[in-house]
């Protein structure tokens, strides 16, 4: 059977991250979100897959390639516009016959993958306590009555998780699709017409993670770095400390005095130390360098990035190409111990995080003893001058002096 | 300037042409048409708006198919001569951007061998040909067709017996490749497919391709494979119609080389070294001409100035220079002058009106512009066109250098008539013409240098441009150019007037452009260099790139090729017309659309 994955979005909601990648290249522990979905799905027994992409796709492209590197079967559609998620699955009539499809910003279980192919004409579901950020399923037994837009005050804790088993016939009701009140094609529009001309069915899932801000990715780090084993292949010094579980890659080095409390993953190619601390729950990508006198906690630190000399980074995902000044430091707990809200896009969210440090896009530059204060969100490219304050949304390409 | 398009793939070709004519439409055109396989050639175009040719369309289906926006250049704006042409059997497609030259010769042969011809297009004679060597391989007839054709081309071709492949080949009109996966796309430009993939393979000059939905294949001119690495293109569908440049103008600017070869190919002959026009304007010129009248408006009339310049030196008739709204109602008529109107659009009222007049009072009247089915060719007996495409921007840059040209070959080809010029003269010119294209690119080189004199000149009160000669009118242009986009106050002034006047309004925070070339005033403006100097202002000189002297005597230089003799004017031109950008660009006005200002001036 074929695997459709939806990964065309440009995740408007992850900027920083998403202005110079798609969302679906969002590492978390070091391996795109694409990439846990595809291992998930080839542990499930699916072996050829159809990626519907656009927005920066030669970056999905090039990462995948074939899929030779997994040993399966990976061919691209490029979706045009984006037109919804109807419009998405249906430019892949030509190719697939049963087919499941995946969103490939959500995290599945291969055991529920494994359920959801199973069954022909099935969608998965899943129980969440704030569901009014997502679409909402009313079910009669296992079968689908309707699945409603997201709303305000849901009747249920029942939604939709965005994993589907169709067959041909679901290509006729796309056809049928009108666009929705926010002017897209959607699925979900597809699938109640279907369900009303017969059965469609829904299965709950057990594994189940969204990533639709950035902070939510530091949830799906977490969790996927409870899961790791211990892989070590680096150079270590003496007096080194490692607790826990921490996969290092190649050509790392560790030097003498660092202290690393796991699950943590450290890529290749990179410097940790002399004298630092690597708190739990911490990826830090290919070609990193964490220096002297430096604490990282439960944070995400994407490829080529510096915390050379004297930071404090907790909380806070970190793009690529950056570099942190002397002393830079982020804070990440409010004095009064209040959620985190954060701005962005002009919108002001609440993050429902008592702890959240920055999020920073790629090429970020921080000059000494600058100060980030809670939830700030630097766009690329951003200039931070030295013993500078940065509060609140900076938009790219801007300098803080 | 016609756009192209061609699909393979799995998607609904329809919708995919018509959306990417939709793209094109920012090139200009006057009808459109596609040609779609499933089985058989499914053909609809039509005269009009895009978005009307759609509502008539029929619901063909099929996945492979190719389509076509049209700018007349040659053959009237009709339904027949819109694109694609099928071949006689009705299996052949094709879709074509340039001029065939020799088609006359291989239609007439087409003709005895009981080809029958729907249009007066010389694309309809590809499709005619292709079919005439077809013997079971697309690409092996349009190989062997394209032998025989003389000319420069973009075309794309299907057959419905091969309906799994499209081919396309070029030869001094772009055309390239969009990488799909399990479909590709070939255009004229990038904007067309841009939405469905940002891979991009270009086609170098007189190669041929053939896709299918799978495969891309290269050939060179001697049928040899190439192998073809993919580009990536960076910029989105947004900035796609201006290919990457931020503003209009300034893509439009950068195509002048382009532009610069278009006005000459096809009208200077090496071999017969001799100046070729249409019928209509050689016997008109042929009819003794004893003065010019050139009418015009704002950009164009400097062109004419420039133009007046030209002629007179070339062939030592009079000519006088008019406002189209001053000559309307108060010029002279002798009906044994020769009226040339030079206007971009061949709707500006003004002009449209005073040409009226010249024929009314039995003048002969020439137009020079660039829309071809324009009022302005209606009216006149007979028309130029400066083929430079469409222009966007409301500043008027590669029309201009386009006009100056075809009165320049106006003149060379009048100096032949009235045998005034010698063959090697003519041929030294020629050389010269086909330099031109080199020596724009040298000036675009030198953006960088040019943005940074224009940080000079971006906050100043008022900038003077002075020249002589040639260079007068130019320096009016350069003024015009500098006040109509930055909304600084410019002035151009013969050099020798400064003295009379202008002096009194120098001081020392009014820059002045000083276009010098070296020769027989050299002495003179350098002289006008020191009086300026003198008043504390700075002066930016645009000299010859052989100039060594004048370094000492100017404050900033900015270099134009020696070697462009009269042609000069066409480099000054780019170089002013950077300045003009940059100062602009630095003040952050909006280029494209100035202030108060139309692209075409329909009103009195």
């Amino acid at each position: 059977m074929k695997c459709v994955i939806l990964a065309a979005g440009e995740g408007k909601r992850m900027h920083p991250l998403t202005f110079t990648r798609p969302k679906v290249m969002i590492p978390i522990a070091n391996k795109p979100i694409l990439e846990w979905n595809l291992i998930n799905a080839i542990d499930a027994g699916i072996k050829e897959f159809i990626f519907i992409v656009s927005y920066k796709s030669e970056m999905v492209r090039n990462y995948f390639k074939n899929g030779k590197n997994w040993n399966v079967k990976i061919e691209y559609i490029s979706q045009g516009e984006p037109l919804g998620t109807a419009h998405a699955i249906g430019t892949a009539e030509k190719f697939v016959d049963n087919f499941l499809v995946l969103s490939g910003d959500t995290i599945f279980g291969k055991q529920d993958i494994k359920k959801i192919v199973e069954k022909e004409n099935s969608m998965g579901l899943y129980k969440i306590q704030n569901a009014e950020e997502y679409g909402i399923v009313k079910i009669k037994g296992n079968k689908i009555v309707k699945i409603f837009e997201k709303m305000q005050d849901p009747f249920s804790n029942d939604i939709n998780a965005g994993i589907y088993h169709f067959n041909k016939k679901i290509f006729n009701y796309i056809k049928k699709t009108k666009k929705s009140l926010r002017g897209e094609y959607e699925i979900t529009d597809s699938i109640n017409m279907m369900a009303e001309d017969g059965a469609f069915e829904g299965i709950f899932l057990k594994e189940w993670r969204d990533v639709v801000y950035p902070w939510h990715l530091l949830d799906a780090n977490e969790e996927i770095l409870k899961k790791i084993d211990n892989k070590t292949e680096q150079t270590v010094e003496k007096n080194i400390t490692i607790k826990g579980k921490v996969i290092v890659g190649k050509n790392t080095t560790i030097k003498s005095g660092s202290y690393l409390e796991g699950p943590v993953v450290i890529g290749d190619n990179c410097k940790i130390g002399p004298n630092c601390y690597i708190r739990p729950y911490t990826s830090i990508g290919n070609n990193c360098h964490i220096g002297n006198a430096c604490e990282v906690k439960n944070s995400i630190i994407l490829d080529n990035s510096n915390i050379p000399h004297q930071n404090y980074v907790g909380d806070s995902i970190i793009g690529q190409n950056c570099n942190l000044g002397a002393g830079s430091k982020v804070a990440n707990l409010r004095l009064d111990k209040k959620n985190i809200w954060v701005i962005q896009n002009g919108n002001k969210i609440n993050t429902r995080r008592r702890k959240l440090g920055i999020i920073t896009g790629d090429n970020v530059q921080t000059g000494i003893n600058s100060m980030i204060n809670v939830g700030a969100i630097l766009g690329d490219n951003c200039f931070i001058g030295p013993g500078a304050v940065v509060n609140g949304e900076i938009m790219p390409k801007s300098k803080i002096l | 300037m016609c756009g192209i398009i061609g699909y393979i793939g799995f998607r609904d070709a329809k919708e995919i042409l018509v959306d990417s004519l939709k793209r094109l439409e920012y090139r200009g055109y006057d009808s459109a048409g596609i040609a779609i396989i499933d089985k058989k050639q499914q053909l609809f175009k039509d005269i009009g708006e895009i978005d009307e040719i759609k509502k008539n369309l029929p619901d063909f289906k099929g996945t492979i198919g190719i389509g076509h926006t049209r700018w007349a250049t040659h053959g009237g704006v009709t339904k027949e001569n819109a694109h694609p042409h099928l071949s006689s059997n009705k299996k052949i497609a094709v879709v074509h951007n340039g001029i065939i030259e020799n088609f006359t010769k291989l239609r007439d042969n087409l003709k005895k061998k009981g080809y029958k011809f729907l249009s007066q297009t010389d694309t309809e004679v590809i499709a005619q040909l292709i079919e005439d060597n077809y013997t079971g391989n697309l690409e092996k007839a349009v190989f062997s067709a394209l032998k025989k054709v003389e000319g420069y081309y973009a075309i794309v071709v299907t057959c419905t017996d091969e309906p799994d492949k499209i081919v396309g080949a070029r030869k001094d009109s772009p055309l390239v490749i969009g990488v799909g996966d399990n479909e590709n796309y070939l255009a004229s430009d990038v904007t067309a497919f841009l939405k469905y993939t940002n891979r991009v393979v270009y086609l170098n000059d007189g190669e041929l391709c053939i896709i299918s939905n799978k495969e891309i294949r290269i050939f060179d001119e001697k049928n040899i494979p190439i192998e073809r690495k993919e580009n990536l293109i960076k910029w989105d569908l947004k900035d796609a119609e201006k290919s990457g440049f931020p503003h209009f103008m300034l893509k439009e600017i950068y195509d002048q080389p382009e532009t610069v070869h278009h006005v000459i190919r096809g009208r200077i002959s090496e071999i017969y070294r001799t100046i070729e026009f249409n019928e209509k304007v050689e016997n008109l010129l042929k009819n003794g001409i004893n003065s010019i009248n050139i009418i015009a408006c704002g950009t164009s009339y400097y062109a004419g100035l420039i133009g007046k310049y030209l002629v007179e030196k070339l062939t030592g008739i009079p000519v006088n220079v008019e406002l189209s709204s001053e000559y309307r109602y108060f010029g002279t008529r002798n009906e044994s002058s020769l009226v040339i109107a030079v206007t971009q659009s061949g709707e500006t009222l003004d002009t449209l009106a005073a040409l009226k007049e010249a024929k009314n009072s039995g003048c002969k009247t020439l137009v020079v512009t660039n829309v071809v089915g324009s009022t302005a060719t209606r009216i006149s007996d007979a028309y130029i066109l400066t083929q430079s495409g469409p222009e966007i921007g409301v500043a008027a840059t590669k029309t201009f250098t386009s006009q100056i040209l075809v009165l320049f070959l106006l003149a060379l080809k009048i100096s032949i008539i009235k045998n005034k010029i010698g063959a090697d003269e003519l041929y030294k010119y020629i050389l010269q013409l086909k330099e031109l294209p080199r020596n724009v690119r040298q000036i675009l080189n030198q953006s960088k240098k040019i943005s940074g004199i224009a940080s000079k000149l971006k906050n100043a009160n008022s900038v003077f441009f002075i020249g002589r000669g040639l260079n007068y009118p130019l320096s009016l242009e350069g003024a015009l150019k500098l006040k109509e986009i930055s909304y600084i106050h410019a002035e151009g002034f013969a050099a020798g007037e400064l003295k009379h006047g202008p002096f009194a309004l120098l001081t020392k925070t009014t820059p002045v452009v000083v276009i010098v070339t070296k020769d027989s005033t050299y002495a003179k403006m350098i002289a006008n260099i020191g009086e300026v100097k003198a008043r504390g202002p700075q002066v930016i000189a645009i000299a010859e790139d052989s100039d060594t002297e004048i370094d000492k005597h100017a404050d900033f230089v900015l270099p134009f090729p020696s070697n462009s003799g009269l042609l000069s004017c066409v480099p000054i031109t780019v170089i002013l017309q950077l300045l003009a950008y940059h100062v602009a660009n630095l003040r952050e006005c909006s280029i494209d659309k100035p202030r108060n200002l139309a692209k075409s001036v329909t009103v009195e």
